[in-house]
């Protein structure tokens, strides 16, 4: 809940000097922005102040309400919108800062409330709203605009998008799961009457009306509910590997073969109960798997966040006009204003410009372009407005460049041969030879008794604990490490997760924080540090520069009054300059900064800021990354599990420099592009390690998606995730190594899972072979191996993490956690 | 014990109509997002608290 000098709608801490009140059930409650201040007002104004009590989270900060005219235009409707029928039009936006159920309500309500929005449903977990209107009465427009004013920033997705699979994918999957669900209840309740005829004795045509029923039942669990596994057997047969599907398809249709051929002739035996409990918890495992996947986002919403939909485009007039960025060509000229992203490759017309390429290059600071240079798209500019002639659109930029980097590399890294799959396959080949040896063998001797001696070994063997033990152990995995705040979407990451020998990191954004803290203080005039420092401050006081706000949070330590300047005059790119108390001063790079006193002059250094005043220069102030405050604990961690640890970084070497230097890691690398990163993880493979590598950015992606094990935060950026085998939903670095623990256990239960199985093949097969166990004590061994396995599964629990457990991790626990 | 021979293919035409009735409720989004609507009931009946004087008459549900 926000604390009291938190805003009261977004709950981030207010800053000093930028207090707004907004009036909220008859009290003034503190926000921090204007922004925040429309968005809850209006909130109250709308009756919907229920919305404060409701929410688990607080709310994103709102931004300023931008123009969405432009979506009504022609051009953008026709990718962004489909018309159905009755005069709608329907449309999938994605809202980013939906965090929880209440805001899905709230954007309910206040879409409602627009005349001719006829149909509206919201997917808080995929952030998605689907939205049907009619198109004489309102505009997709107002619908955006509203959702804008709550607090939220809707991006239209694709009318593609509308085909939404997951969707699809989740449907099905329940379906499958119900009818699985009840036809195997069903099967139990005919199997116990069963089951006490046995003992009590039973008439054969009632037992045989049992039997029917029971293939009644199972049938559609098998031909329905199974089909995913029939149908991956089928991917692997054609692809000449046997898997896990191939071992469940392949003991499914046995039982259910061996039921059936025994009910039509009345034999010993029906296996219907087991045939139908086994889909089911198969399938319970699978759709659990789905929803962590789905929760991981896709490619599509990545794209969405980082490509902006619309720009402004100079006319031939010279006039500005909104389009959209598919209408771009090259050679238009368009206007990119201050803090908006760069919508298409192209050389900067202005003077100059600062531009933030963090997400792309890994480069932590601003970077200065100059006129000519190219700006990338997606990059987002600090210092504008700039002015850019377009040179490459749509799929030429280097953005689309790097996303076909990313296929490439998962396409390339070859699946591991997983243990488990491994031993199913020659386990699956051994025991169809026994079987057929059994049968020959009888068939020689006793040829009536070959049928059923060859049907006790194949179901007293029945794979059935083979391919249960491995996707309960690894269900019982995913929803341990689910509750630590780490998502893994996919089963096999587990497995490598566990066999890694080395962790390479990206430097900014997931060993540091994309912020900057100063350093030290070095004087050069008379002045103290705390005069200096109170200065600055006061020069820097409305500048959204990195180095501005870490000066800024290094004066508010100081318990002095501030200072305030007058006449400030900030230089895009090279400073800033005012007066404090009347004296003039000047902050910013080396050059600027001295160009006030003349004559003198300095080479400027990238890192440090220079703060000189009339009479001379008055201090260098240092500045360094702020490490992430979990990341000393989180290395020390996987240092001590014997893990070789390394950076990979896109930034200059002095920086990533220090950075390893202050977290002991002896292997760097700076200046790589995604390229070259990817080639040098490739090299470590070449060499022999496993490699899990960490990171958050789009430049990362490709790397990632080259590794063994891909390990994206959960604050990252989505294209990140989308490549990621294991998504740290919690945003903690210590939880690697608490996850590679839970990975070597699960191992462990597995192998014993195994070993149960063999021991217990091994013992009741030759009997089973010799015809000593008959089919009803089969079953029972069949049922009891099983349970055993699911069991001894059931021992793999969470690690706890040594600190307090943020409250994202609580959330995914919650929406993972089996229900 | 006869009875059984009505009750059982009783039970599964009921069978046949729960999973019907969940294939309708699956296919008509009921269960595509399983948290919002349990906040609902929670403010439905409620009046908005009106101590803002400025209220918007298209906010209101319709």
């Amino acid at each position: 809940m926000p604390h009291a000098d938190n805003c009261f709608h977004c709950g981030e801490p207010i800053e000093v000097g930028g207090l707004f009140l907004a009036k909220i059930r008859g009290r003034d409650e503190r926000v921090c922005c204007v922004g925040c201040q429309a968005a809850a007002e209006w909130i109250v104004s709308l009756g919907l102040s229920d919305y404060y009590r409701l929410r688990s989270l607080p709310a994103e900060r709102a931004a300023d309400v931008a123009d969405f005219s432009a979506w009504d235009r022609s051009q953008m409707q026709r990718l962004y919108v489909r018309d159905v029928a009755n005069g709608c039009s329907e449309a999938m936006v994605l809202v980013e800062g939906m965090r929880c159920a209440a805001c899905s309500w709230l954007i309910e309500r206040a879409l409602r409330g627009i005349a001719g929005v006829r149909e509206l449903s919201i997917n808080p977990a995929a952030k998605r709203l689907h939205v049907t209107w009619a198109r004489d009465a309102t505009a997709l427009s107002t619908i955006l605009a509203r959702v804008a004013r709550l607090g939220y920033t809707p991006r239209p997705l694709d009318a593609q998008s509308l085909d939404a699979t997951a969707l699809q994918e989740s449907r099905a999957a329940m379906k499958r799961l119900i009818v699985a669900g009840l036809g195997m209840m069903q099967a139990m309740m005919y199997a116990v009457a069963l089951y006490a005829g046995a003992f009590d004795g039973m008439d054969p045509a009632t037992r045989d009306f049992f039997r029917w029923l029971g293939l009644l039942v199972t049938t559609p669990v098998v031909f329905y509910s199974a089909r995913p596994f029939f149908l991956g057997a089928l991917r692997e047969l054609r692809a000449r590997l046997t898997g896990m599907d191939t071992t469940i398809a392949l003991a499914i249709a046995l039982i259910y073969a061996a039921s059936l051929f025994e009910t039509v002739r009345g034999g010993a035996q029906v296996y219907f109960d087991s045939a139908s409990m086994f889909v089911f918890l198969l399938l319970g495992g699978r759709y659990l798997e789905m929803r962590g996947r789905q929760r991981a986002t896709d490619i599509v919403d990545a794209l969405a966040r980082l490509q902006p939909a619309l720009a402004q485009r100079r006319q031939a007039g010279g006039l500005l006009e909104t389009v959209g960025v598919h209408e771009l060509e090259t050679g238009d000229v368009v206007l990119v204003a201050s803090g908006d992203t760069v919508p298409a490759d192209g050389a900067l017309l202005g003077e100059r410009c600062e531009v933030d390429e963090s997400l792309l290059t890994g480069e932590s600071r601003e970077r200065l372009r100059r006129r000519g240079d190219t700006l990338i798209a997606g990059s987002i500019v600090r210092t504008g407005p700039a002015e850019i002639r377009v040179a490459q659109i749509g799929a030429e930029t280097i953005l689309s460049g790097i996303l076909r980097l990313i296929t490439k590399a998962q396409a390339q890294r070859p699946r591991a041969a997983l243990l488990s799959d491994r031993i199913a396959a020659r386990f699956v080949a051994g025991v169809l030879t026994l079987a057929l040896l059994t049968a020959l063998g009888w068939y020689a001797i006793e040829p009536s008794r070959a049928f059923a001696a060859a049907l006790a070994v194949l179901v007293v063997s029945c794979p059935c604990a083979f391919a249960l033990s491995v996707p309960i152990a690894y269900l019982r995995a995913a929803s341990s490490l689910a509750r630590m705040g780490v998502l893994m979407t996919r089963s096999d990451a587990l497995e490598k997760l566990a066999s890694i020998d080395r962790v390479v990191f990206d430097k900014t954004g997931t060993l540091t924080e994309n912020r900057l803290e100063l350093a030290r203080v070095e004087t050069l005039g008379g002045r103290s540090v705390e005069d200096c420092l109170r200065i600055a401050a006061a020069l820097e006081e409305s500048s959204a520069h990195p180095f501005a706000a870490a000066i800024r949070d290094a004066a508010r330590t100081e318990q002095r009054p501030t200072l305030s300047a007058s006449a400030i005059q900030t230089s895009a790119g090279a400073g800033v300059e005012g007066h404090v108390d009347g004296v003039g001063y000047r902050i910013g790079r080396g050059d600027f900064a001295h160009s006030l006193i003349a004559g003198a002059h300095e080479p400027s250094l990238d890192d440090d800021v220079l703060l000189v005043g009339e009479q001379g220069p008055l201090a260098r102030l240092h500045f360094r990354e702020t490490l992430r405050c979990d990341a000393p604990i989180a290395i020390d961690k996987l240092r001590a599990q014997g893990m070789r640890l390394g950076i990979l970084s896109g930034d200059c070497g002095p920086r990533v420099a220090a950075v390893a230097a202050r977290l002991g890691i002896p292997d760097f690398h700076p200046r790589l592009s995604p390229a070259q990163k990817l080639k040098h993880l490739q090299d470590l493979r070449a060499a022999g390690s496993v490699v899990a590598m960490v990171g958050d950015g789009v430049n990362d992606a490709p790397v990632l998606a080259g590794a063994d094990v891909a390990i994206a935060l959960g604050g990252g950026t989505q294209l990140a995730q989308a490549g990621a085998d294991i998504v740290l939903a919690s945003d903690r670095l210590d939880a690697i190594a608490a996850s590679r623990d839970v990975a070597l256990h699960t191992l462990r239960i597995l192998r014993q899972n195994l070993y149960w199985a063999f021991a217990y093949n091994f013992i009741c097969i030759p009997l089973a072979a010799l015809g000593f166990i008959s089919p009803w004590l089969a079953a029972i061994g069949m049922s009891a191996s099983s349970l055993l396995v699911v069991l001894n599964s059931l021992r793999i629990t969470p690690l706890a993490l040594p600190l307090e457990q943020p409250r994202e991790a609580i959330l995914a626990a919650q929406v993972l956690a089996p229900t | 014990m006869n009875i059984i021979f009505v009750l059982i293919p009783l039970s599964l035409i009921f069978l046949c109509a729960g999973v019907w009735a969940f294939f309708w409720s699956v296919n008509h989004s009921q269960f595509d997002d399983l948290d919002t609507p349990a906040l609902i009931p929670l403010c439905d009946d409620s009046p908005p608290q009106q101590n803002n004087p400025v209220v918007l008459d298209d906010g209101r549900d319709a």
